[in-house]
């Protein structure tokens, strides 16, 4: 018993290291990448660390009408409640640790509050352009809430009508089960829908271009962080390297499980590392289409238009998915 | 360890609150190794306004409750104008809606089966 707990602990450790180095590394590859797309020379990839690090020895104020507990406290819940989504996903083509302890609705419920952390934050800075980002991200999210939960259901609702009394929402049987083999032709083009709209919902979840609403650098001056610096911005800057790994990682999860190691013929340690380094190339490839190559092309969009293209075109998009999912297994 | 099961998946929530705590505590330990230090009563903690005159009162920087939604209802003001027509005020007119509305999903449900 204490030996599987040490065990669990141990590759708790791993997991949340391991995430937070990764996060940091797709960070520093997203800005450079994206500044050579640009036909600049960007910072190298291990800026990111640099930029903690000066947070860290930067001063952390506190403006003078703001809310101190709850300024401080935000930054530390955002980052811890996004860590632990690492816990329930497939990573590297590992079970999720905490897989029998909560599923894709969990996941749903979860994404949340990190931007939860972020808006109370935001509220409590005591500032005008925090508050206005604040009410950005709360109107960003109940936009894009609703074509995420009808990806999530759809996928696992089809799941259910192929093994009926399963855990279909629980992601290692979504990840073990990939339904591209199994759907016909009509449920093809419905999964097609359905990762698209997960994709233009991710840079909408990382509030990046054209989704940085809630931030507008060049409108509000940074908006829900603007008050924030020094090691409170740190914990942000930490939280959404996370989230972009657990963004990457559950796309890949949903609808790209498949692993190397089988096509050539290796298992055991070799078989692992190459599954990891697969993991490792999907999860760049998603986050190169879905943040890099999207933030290079497009401009911000104004708030109003997020809300109109979320909860129109894209839950349009993810219902049509749902649609044809329902007829390719009832027609 | 018991858990919540759908049917369709699981949810432990103590599980899930202990892994919170846990990474909790390792971030705060992690945010104490930073400077926690600032100059109070200076410039420094004034909120930015961009240039503009920061004033003394909290009051004078609130910005009110009814902008919360505001980007929701201008992206999607053709909705919004169409339901606000639809809200008169009178009690008789919910109780139609009421009424027509369950009579609608009656339907749907004997259709359906």
């Amino acid at each position: 018993m204490s030996g599987t707990l040490l065990n669990a602990v141990w590759q708790g450790i791993v997991i949340l290291v391991g995430g937070t180095l990764l996060g940091m590394i797709y960070k520093g590859l997203d800005r450079k990448l994206a500044a050579q797309m640009q036909g600049r020379i960007g910072p190298p990839i291990r800026q990111p660390f640099f930029d903690v690090i000066k947070l860290m020895v930067k001063e952390n104020v506190v403006p003078d009408h703001a809310v101190g507990w709850l300024y401080n406290l935000m930054p530390l819940l955002s980052l811890a409640s996004v860590a632990t989504l690492l816990f329930y996903l497939p990573l590297g083509g590992f079970q999720p640790l905490l897989g029998g302890f909560g599923d894709l609705i969990l996941i749903l419920y979860l994404l949340a509050v990190p931007s939860i952390a972020m808006v109370l934050g935001g509220f409590a800075a005591g500032s005008p352009l925090a508050t206005v980002g604040a009410q950005r991200e709360m109107v960003m999210m109940m936009a894009y809430e609703f074509p995420l939960a009808i990806t999530f259901l759809s996928l696992g609702w089809t799941l259910s009508t192929f093994m009926p009394g399963a855990h279909v929402f629980s992601l290692s049987v979504l990840a073990a089960n990939p339904l591209w083999g199994m759907v016909g032709p009509l449920g093809v083009i419905g999964l097609i829908l359905l990762f698209a709209a997960l994709m233009i919902v991710t840079p909408a979840e990382l509030a990046k271009i054209p989704f940085d609403i809630p931030e507008a650098e060049t409108e509000i001056a940074g908006g829900i962080l603007a008050e924030y610096s020094g090691r409170n911005m740190a914990m942000f800057y930490l939280a959404d390297a996370i989230k972009m790994v657990v963004m990457g990682s559950l796309t890949v999860a949903l609808f790209f499980p498949y692993g190397l190691s089988g096509l050539v013929g290796l298992s055991g340690a070799w078989g692992s590392v190459i599954d990891v380094a697969f993991y490792l190339v999907k999860v760049f490839v998603v986050i190169f289409f879905a943040v890099i190559v999207v933030r290079v092309a497009f401009a911000r969009i104004k708030i109003g238009q997020a809300a109109r293209l979320f909860w129109l075109p894209i839950t349009g998009i993810s219902l049509l998915g749902m649609l044809l999912l329902t007829l390719d297994r009832f027609v | 360890m018991n858990g919540l099961t759908s049917g369709f998946g699981a949810w432990n929530p103590i599980a899930w609150a202990l892994l919170f705590v846990g990474i909790l505590v390792v971030s705060f330990i992690v945010r104490s190794l930073g400077n926690k230090g600032y100059k109070r009563g200076t410039g420094q903690t004034k909120v930015f306004l961009s240039g503009n005159e920061e004033p003394d009162t909290p009051d004078a920087l609130h910005v009110r409750g009814d902008h919360l939604y505001w980007g929701m209802i201008d992206g999607l003001s053709a909705y919004y104008r169409r339901v606000k027509a639809w809200h008169t005020g009178i009690l008789s007119d919910y109780v139609a809606w009421f009424v027509g509305v369950l009579g609608l999903v009656f339907v749907i449900l004997v259709l359906v089966r």
